[in-house]
């Protein structure tokens, strides 16, 4: 039934009653307008044999046929068909007239048979002749009859041809029309973000609609209860590995900060950065996971100048160990999104500028609105990326090749995934003084 | 100054305690939250480090007991929320349950133990008239300054900016925020005179090593002091 289309269906279904309709309509209209024109033209052609008849002469010895010329002209003058006759005695003798033209047989008044190769119709009419009657043949070709029974044919079926036309177009447009409803619901459903799986509204539905509505709540019900599991999944794998690994870096870092050996120390230091880079993996593959389609849990209104600003502070410290000089020019920039995977974007593309800026470096984050577009950057006078690599850098796991540094590569694949996921847009361009500004741009709102 | 860990990871809980007592700090240790609240009715701490995910009765639970005034002994002690979560509720629910400060895990120690002692300089201002950082006193009631001994002359709004950025030591605090402590009804403060009085301020107090940093775009931060 796959791609089966109503109309279509509608259309099939009522087709043929509609034409079974017609062919009635006309024939029910067609014979009682047909039959009363026949007669016509048979009184027509019967008024004219009694005519001729009124010219047989009756003698005691024969009977004599004396039509004038210009009266038989007269008689036989019609527009569009050719008028034959044939006069007979009493006794059945011939009189006058074409002597082939056949007789009804039996004691039938009118049929219709061929004569010169065409058709006609021949009426016998009895007329009188002295004592007794004498017949005159009168034949007619068909061709006032046919079209006459052409033009009511045509008078009687046009009528429900157009009846049957507009029934077909009022089919079609009243589907569409009917379905409506269906249409805004499935431009409701599309117009959602992956994430939104609050159920459909059926009080807009219509009434045959509600038990579709009522099983896609069911599905987005399900699909919802699955995602809160996977979140609390997540959650709890945060808690498991983030845990343990604050102990790590506790106590690697109580350790560097006893005396021991040079060699000893340098082994530990790999420990601790080995304990920094995991845990920083560790929140990243989570941010991942959580920004894959469907999984985000949260939209609600936020402030990107109220975002960074409420993380100004860690990143300060961060930037403070590298000697950057961290500036903000945040403007107001309200947005749609979820607040933990937009602050991870934002930390994101802040740690990357403070890891790969030469120390004493200045890196700038802004907000703000651009042409009516909510947008946060991180601009950074740090070598740059170079235009080739651009693409590439958004990709998990590639890092640019002969970058110092312990990065795993998946910090702007990362940004990308939430940007996707908030239909952000996500932008690597030359900063002002070298090195590069990314930023992310939001859908209108 | 004593400190209670509530934290059922030993082997985190191990290491705070360790690098606590190195600052001189008594340190009680507890892996369960129902111990913390007990410990708590009886004695006095001046800080507590929560964490958020113990078993049974959970951080949350243990804070809101502490704040509800279990006992009178520990309802204003600063209250330092460790979590592994990072969902922006977990956050906000702390904070409005009266958390002090909140951290996720896992952190950098340095960042931890100046956070520590971030909020033990708070409750202490809140106890006495004195403010000590570094070589800097302020004496609140009678409103004189010294660096090194040596009293310290400062204009009124001098004193006032000072006094924002010692109450946050180590936190960046905005120029909206200097302004709006420092400036009295009907006073028009602009951004700019905050910069002048800051620098006022970095010119008297930078020969002694004490650093004010500038934030572009967002306000100061008043460094840790160091030797």
């Amino acid at each position: 039934m796959a791609g089966r289309s109503l109309r279509a269906h509608l259309l099939r279904l009522l087709l043929p009653p509609i034409a079974a309709l017609l062919v009635i309509g006309a024939l029910v209209a067609y014979y009682p307008s047909v039959e009363p024109a026949n007669q016509a033209y048979d009184q027509a052609l019967v008024d004219i044999g009694l005519a001729i008849g009124n010219h047989i002469r009756v003698t005691p010895t024969e009977y004599r046929f004396d039509l004038p010329a210009a009266v038989e002209q007269v008689l036989r003058t019609d527009r569009f068909d050719s008028i034959y006759y044939r006069v007979m005695s009493p006794a059945g003798l011939e009189i006058a007239g074409d002597a082939d033209l056949p007789a009804p047989p039996g004691d039938q008044m009118a049929f219709n048979t061929m004569f010169n190769g065409e058709k006609v119709r021949v009426m016998s009419v009895q007329t009188p002749c002295g004592r007794s009657a004498c017949t005159v043949l009168v034949a007619e070709t068909m061709v006032k009859r046919t079209r006459a029974t052409r033009d009511i044919l045509f008078q009687s079926l046009f009528p429900d041809f157009l009846i049957a036309l507009a029934t077909l177009v009022i089919v079609w447009f009243g589907v569409k029309r009917g379905l409506q409803p269906l249409a805004r619901l499935s431009e409701e459903i599309k117009a959602r973000s992956s994430g939104d799986l609050r159920p459909i509204d059926a009080a807009g539905a219509p009434e045959e609609a509600r038990p579709l509505v009522g099983a896609l709540n069911g599905l987005l019900d399900e699909v919802s209860a699955a995602n809160r599991k996977q979140q609390r999944f997540l959650a709890d794998a945060a808690h498991q590995l983030r845990t343990p690994l604050a102990g790590l870096q506790a106590h690697t870092e109580i350790a560097l900060a006893q005396q021991m050996p040079e060699a000893c120390r340098a082994q530990l230091e790999q420990v601790h950065k080995a304990t920094i880079r995991t845990a920083r993996l560790a929140n990243q593959l989570l941010a991942l996971a959580r920004a894959e389609p469907g999984a985000r849990s949260s939209s609600e209104k936020i402030d990107l100048k109220e975002l960074a600003g409420a993380e100004a502070e860690t990143w300060v410290r961060q930037s403070l160990v590298r000697d950057i000089d961290l500036g903000f020019e945040l403007e107001p920039a309200a947005v749609e999104g979820d607040a933990f995977l937009l602050r991870e974007a934002l930390s994101n593309l802040v740690h990357n500028a403070v890891e790969y800026s030469p120390r004493g470096g200045r890196v700038t984050v802004r907000t703000g609105r651009r042409n009516g577009h909510a947008f946060l950057e991180v601009e950074d006078d740090g070598p740059g990326i170079a235009p080739p690599e651009r693409g590439r850098v958004l990709e998990r796991f590639y890092r640019v090749p002969g970058t110092p540094g312990t990065g795993s590569g998946l910090g702007l694949a990362i940004v990308r995934e939430i940007a996707a996921s908030h239909a952000a847009s996500i932008s690597i361009k030359d900063g002002a003084a070298g090195g590069c500004r990314v930023g992310i741009t939001f859908p209108h709102g | 100054m004593r400190l209670l860990i509530v934290e059922d990871d030993a082997p985190l809980a191990s290491g705070l305690q360790r690098i606590l007592e190195a600052e001189g700090h008594a340190v009680d240790v507890t892996p369960r939250g129902e111990d913390a609240v007990l410990a708590a009715s009886h004695e006095k701490f001046d800080l507590v480090i929560l964490d958020v995910g113990l078993p049974q009765m959970d951080g949350f639970e243990v804070l809101r007991r502490l704040r509800a005034g279990v006992s009178d002994k520990n309802g204003s002690t600063p209250v330092l929320v460790l979590t592994a979560r990072d969902a922006i509720e977990d956050r906000v629910r702390g904070l409005d349950l009266g958390a002090d400060d909140y951290m996720v895990k896992p952190f950098a120690m340095p960042e931890l133990t100046a956070r520590v002692r971030a909020l033990l300089r708070r409750s202490l201002a809140h106890g006495g008239p004195r403010i000590a950082h570094g070589p800097l006193t302020l004496d609140t009631v009678a409103r004189r300054a010294f660096l090194r001994n040596e009293p310290l002359e400062l204009a009124a709004r001098e004193w006032a900016v000072l006094e924002v950025l010692l109450a946050k030591v180590e936190k960046i605090v905005s120029k909206e925020a200097i302004i709006q402590a420092v400036a009295g009804w009907g006073d028009d403060l602009s951004p700019n005179a905050i910069e002048v009085y800051v620098s006022r301020l970095r010119s008297k107090l930078e020969p002694a090593g004490i650093r004010i940093r500038t934030v572009r775009g967002f306000g100061y931060m008043l460094e840790e002091y160091k030797q």
